[in-house]
């Protein structure tokens, strides 16, 4: 059988150690100035964390923020006491004391007048629902990818954000990371030529769906609290298969996850690469393992499976008339000409460290400024993917009106826009 | 009834198994929405009706209404309802959906209140009028943010009435939707309606967020007119107000924002002046840049730190001097800013600028604009030769970075020089860095090589492997063979660095030289160093798992120990293909191999054993034998912090006892971590050829089922 790993042309893959020209792309690292005099920081300057949710990437995340130093972690939300009380461990631990405190409904949480940020990490079945109500609540959020199910939640989402004036940072950590954001400054300036079209790649595209599972005894509330578990998801009976990893349906509808779990990096980056502009207008159902889409200017975004690029996970590519980029987890930049880098340099770094994208967001939770992965840019990506999961789902062209944010003259597709939430949970 | 049964099964199966689903076309025609409506009306499970639900969301019309009706009142089945209650594209609907929000309670009642606010219901405003005034908080407070989905004049008049209410919980839903219809208003053109919705929030008894939220909207309704307004929360002592001022200054497009918060900056305190800098940058405005500049120049540090990145941010050549300035500035985070907000500066006169000071910069003046040179990649070489040439360590270390990143071809020499015959060991390591840089970004890969090649030829000894590594860094056929030929000479300290940089090297055509050496080479480390990295080469590079079992053969072949054909053996083990079988065949006839023979095909036959044709029937020749593996349960964590991952360990098996997952890593593989910070086990209940057997594994232990 042929392998998937092919070599790397050396030539074009340009590496260097961490450069000032990465340090000016990555946030600002708390200066020594505003730590007391102790090394400690000043209550002024400090940001107070709950957590929502913490499972296994919630534990990554929340190391990241628990390595910044004007952080204090004060509580913890989850449904499962394991989790609380794992958390709760750590946290304690990191500072010292026992004043991390445990709450299994999070909005009791979110009742707390000195909790300023959550870091919500939830299944996707939470993301949207949790955000809205943290926003809601006066809170500024970090919130793990996917942000939403469907093209609605992801409108609401964008209008709440703005309208409660809060911080929000998806989890979309690549923007953070200076290989990632010169290849994507490479296309928004020109420096590729005009372009042509943009790769995202998701993975795969296979639906992923929960379903209902025969019963099984339900656990004490206190335990796992299953009613909570299942939030604004359609009820179904407790199984333990269900507690982890459960899609409710991500997607929206029958829509299940498509292009959307890996899609919201990459179509991120690609939206990034075209200067964030409203999603694409065209959908096509996949061809060859290609789900072409096209920008109201005839840029393609082009969503493709895996193995096309020996780049590590989450590879993206963008061609210009001009030149191309490619880069991927692996940390490496692939270039069409050594000279694209001309007068910059650009570290070399790994596409999952989210420390960078954490420190982006807690600075603008103090600036109030837009984080590099704010709802706008959010929304738009998500669109993006959920649009393209509609042609996908229905195998057919959809066209997409990106300012009614409807598909044109299609019922039937309009059907797959949204999903009712359960009782008492809204949008 | 059996009819009805069947297609249940056929939806649930469909529903169940998406990821392998046909194409929606063929989904509808096994599909057709009688049938669904069948399910509802029939005493199938709750399951069945549920996923009916879901489909008639996309297939359904009024004709399901009814069915659907009778379900809202069904508490688990509700929202299964309203999937498609919303869905369906017929006003029947939301009067269902009325009918049932006026007559249910609690939980049920919200739902639907909730739907009607989805499908933005007008008439449903009598409706939520009455439910406004329910005695359940939740109730009435669905209604009032449905009042404000709804959002027209009729429902914008009942919660101006429900602001002053008593209930806490309900009055700031009443103002949600108070501002929801607000945004209504304004989006429909009404500013003057919309600012006196919103300053009626503003101004009432609310918990802090809604009058954020107030006050915000009334802002930017007012547009420009809005800016005092805006000042006042600038000016606020409420901190939550203050940032609602920051967010919504960069909102409010309006010039005479720039203007109003330039002059806020004159009369605000030392800790906000940064967060108003940081607004006018990102505002973009370059009228801001006077002002900024000056405040990156007399302002409080933190100030000056906010004025450096907001120069960077604006991008305006007017605050070169201003940075460069920061850049010579003795505090180290400031200088640092500075020169990244210059480095991201774009247009000729900015290198221009720089390079007219170099020649007026001395000392610790002129490290900043050699960084900026080299950064920029400023074509300056005379200067930075002249800078080279300093008595100061910090200039020379700064030109020389400089010359690393704009020496092209032909000023390679220049460092090379610099690295063979250096003034000193720090500028020898500075220089080394520099050529590395260069050498790297070379467009012509030979041509560099070819020149490093040279250079080692001269070179005093110790400079030569330090040439050597620059070409591994380098790469490419020209940079292989220099080294290939170091690694074969008879110079010690160039065989291990020629064999080093060939054991790591990362494509394909190290596996002949790599091969060669390991045949020529006498005994010894570097021998076996290079034989190890032509496995490696095999094992990670070959164009297929064919050719990479070729390769192991090679190897087996030239091996001069048993330890050496062990390794050829473990190297099998990464390599799925039939070849790879054959080979372990052939080794295990040699007794002291069998057992390592052995594990190489079963593992292989774990990875692939049923893709390989003919595979089983050749590894029973090393006492492999088929079986019937079945994994009954497997859960993975510690405590009771379980997981179940049966569905993966199914995946993963094959017909061997040996289960080789997808990652190493438990977690990886069983998509996170159960228990962190805890030991963890995987414990796995199965059978084999019907004898049944458990095994406990520690956290990333081989997986090897025992035989019951």
């Amino acid at each position: 059988m042929t392998r998937s790993v092919r070599s790397v042309s050396r030539r074009t893959v340009l590496r260097s150690g961490l450069s000032a020209g990465a340090a000016a792309l990555a946030p600002t690292i708390i200066p020594s100035s505003a730590l007391g005099l102790d090394g400690t920081v000043p209550p002024s300057e400090r940001v107070v964390v709950g957590g929502i949710g913490i499972g296994g990437r919630g534990t990554y995340d929340m190391g990241c923020f628990l390595q910044q130093p004007d952080v204090r972690f004060a509580a913890v939300a989850d449904i499962k006491e394991a989790r609380r009380m794992s958390v709760k461990k750590a946290v304690d631990q990191h500072h010292g004391d026992t004043r991390c405190d445990m709450y299994r409904d999070f909005r009791e949480l979110l009742d707390r007048k000195d909790i300023d940020a959550v870091l919500i990490a939830t299944g996707p079945n939470w993301h949207f629902t949790a955000s809205v109500n943290a926003a809601r609540a006066g809170k500024d959020m970090y919130t793990e990818k996917p942000c939403t199910k469907n093209i609605e939640q992801s409108l609401i989402l964008r209008d709440t954000i703005r309208r409660t004036g809060r911080v929000f940072q998806a989890g979309t950590q690549r923007r953070n990371l200076p290989h990632f954001a010169f290849a994507c400054e490479l296309a928004r300036t020109g420096r590729l030529g005009k372009m042509k079209r943009v790769y995202a790649h998701p993975g795969g595209m296979a639906a992923v769906t929960s379903g209902w599972l025969p019963a099984e005894p339900e656990p004490d509330r206190e335990v796992i609290d299953w009613d909570t578990y299942l939030g604004p998801a359609a009820w179904r009976p407790f199984n333990s298969k269900l507690l982890n990893g459960f899609n409710f349906e991500k997607g929206g509808g029958l829509v299940g996850g498509g292009v959307l779990e890996w899609g919201t990096h990459c179509a991120d980056l690609c939206q990034w690469a075209v200067g964030d502009c409203p999603p694409p207008v065209e959908y096509l159902p996949p061809e060859n393992g290609e789900l072409v889409t096209r920008y109201a200017d005839g840029v393609e975004l082009v969503f493709r499976g895996a193995g096309w690029l020996p780049l590590g996970s989450c590879p993206v590519r963008f061609e210009g008339e001009d030149g191309w980029v490619e880069a991927g987890d692996s940390g490496k930049l692939v270039l069409s000409s050594p000279e694209l880098m001309a007068g910059r340099t650009v570290a070399e770094i790994g596409g999952y460290p989210a420390t960078f994208h954490v420190r982006d967001f807690l600075d603008c939770v103090k600036t109030r400024g837009l984080p590099k992965c704010n709802v706008d840019a959010a929304c738009n990506a998500h669109i993006a993917c959920h649009a393209a999961n509609v042609a996908l789902f229905l195998q057919r062209p959809v066209k997409f009106d990106n300012v009614k944010n409807v598909f044109v003259g299609d019922a039937e597709a309009n059907r797959l826009r949204s999903e009712a939430q359960r009782e008492p949970w809204r949008t | 009834m059996h009819a009805i049964r069947i297609v249940v099964a056929g939806v649930f199966l469909a529903f169940a198994a998406f990821a392998g689903r046909p194409a929606a076309a063929q989904y509808d025609k096994n599909h057709k929405e009688q049938d669904l409506i069948a399910v509802l009306a029939s005493n199938a499970p709750e399951a069945d009706k549920a996923i009916a639900c879901k489909h008639l969301a996309v297939h359904g019309s009024a004709a399901a209404l009814p069915e659907l009706a009778k379900l809202l009142g069904n508490e688990r089945l509700s929202s299964w309802a309203r999937i498609a209650l919303e869905a369906i594209p017929d006003p029947a609907c939301a009067a269902a959906l009325r009918q049932a929000a006026g007559t249910q309670s609690g939980r049920l009642a919200v739902g639907m209140i909730n739907s009607l606010a989805t499908l933005r219901d007008r008439a449903a405003v009598e409706l939520l009028t009455r439910r406004l005034a329910d005695g359940d908080p939740q109730v009435a407070s669905a209604a009032a943010v449905a009042l404000g989905a709804i959002g027209d004049a009729a429902s914008a008049a009942v919660l101006r009435g429900a602001l002053g209410g008593g209930d806490a919980t309900v009055r700031s839903a009443v103002a949600e939707g108070l501002v929801l219809c607000a945004e209504q208003a304004l989006a429909a053109g009404n500013a003057a309606d919309a600012v006196t919705l919103y300053d009626l929030v503003r101004q009432a008894d609310l918990p802090p967020q809604r009058i954020r939220e107030a006050t915000r909207g009334a802002i930017l309704a007012r547009g420009a007119a809005g800016v005092p307004l805006l000042l006042e929360q600038l000016r606020s002592e409420d901190l939550g107000l203050f940032n609602i001022g920051l967010s919504t200054a960069r909102e409010l497009r309006a010039a005479e924002v720039d203007a109003a918060v330039i002059a806020e900056l004159a009369r605000t305190t030392a800790e906000r002046a940064p967060l108003l800098i940081t607004v006018l940058a990102d505002r973009g405005n370059a009228a801001a840049l006077p002002a900024i500049a000056q405040a990156a120049a007399t302002g409080s540090r933190a100030t000056r730190l906010a004025a450096v990145r907001g120069l960077g941010k604006l991008g305006d050549a007017a605050g070169l001097q201003a940075l460069l300035a920061a850049a010579a500035d003795s505090d180290a985070d400031l200088a640092a800013a500075a020169k990244a907000a210059i480095g991201e500066l774009s247009g000729g006169k900015i290198d221009a600028e720089i390079r007219t000071r170099l020649p007026q910069a001395q000392g610790a003046a002129l490290v900043p604009l050699l960084e900026l040179v080299g950064r920029r990649r400023i074509d300056a070489l005379p200067e930075v030769v002249a800078a080279m040439s300093s008595s100061d360590t910090a200039v020379r270390a700064a030109a020389l970075t400089a010359l690393g990143e704009i020496a092209d071809l032909d000023r390679l020499s220049v460092l090379l020089e610099q690295v063979a015959k250096p003034r000193d060991d720090t500028d020898r390591g500075v220089a080394t860095k520099a050529l590395r840089a260069a050498a790297v970004r070379m467009p012509d890969r030979d041509a560099c090589a070819d020149k490093l090649a040279a250079a080692i030829a001269t070179a005093p000894a110790e400079t030569k492997v330090v040439l050597l590594d620059v070409l591994g860094e380098v790469g490419g056929g020209r940079s292989l063979a220099a080294i290939a030929a170091a690694a074969g000479s008879g110079d010690a300290a160039l065989q291990d660095a020629g064999t080093r940089l060939l054991g790591g090297w990362m494509t394909v055509d190290a596996g002949p030289v790599l091969l060669d050496l390991a045949k020529k080479l006498p005994e010894g480390k570097f021998q076996s160093r290079s034989f190890r990295g032509y496995l490696r080469i095999a094992r990670q590079f070959a164009a297929s798992d064919a050719a990479g079992a070729a390769m192991c053969r090679q190897a087996l072949a030239i091996a001069r120990d048993i330890d050496d054909k062990r390794f050829v053996l473990e190297a099998l083990k990464t390599i799925p293909a039939r070849e790879s079988i054959e080979l372990a065949v052939e080794a295990g006839g040699t007794p002291e191999l069998r057992e390592a023979a052995r594990a190489a095909a079963a593992a292989v036959l774990a990875q692939a054993g049923d893709k390989i044709p003919g595979g089983w029937d050749l590894a029973a020749k090393l006492g492999l034998a088929r079986a019937r593996v079945e994994i009954a349960k497997a859960t993975y964590g510690a405590g009771a912090s379980q997981k179940d991952v049966t569905e993966v360990l199914r995946k993963r098996s094959g017909s061997g006892q040996l289960i080789v997952l997808a990652d190493p890593s438990y977690n990886k593989s069983f998509g996170g971590d159960p228990a962190p910070g805890q030991r963890k086990q995987l414990t796995v209940k199965y059978s084999i050829d019907g004898k049944i057997g458990e095994a406990t594994f520690n956290e990333d232990a081989a997986i090897q089922l025992p035989t019951p």
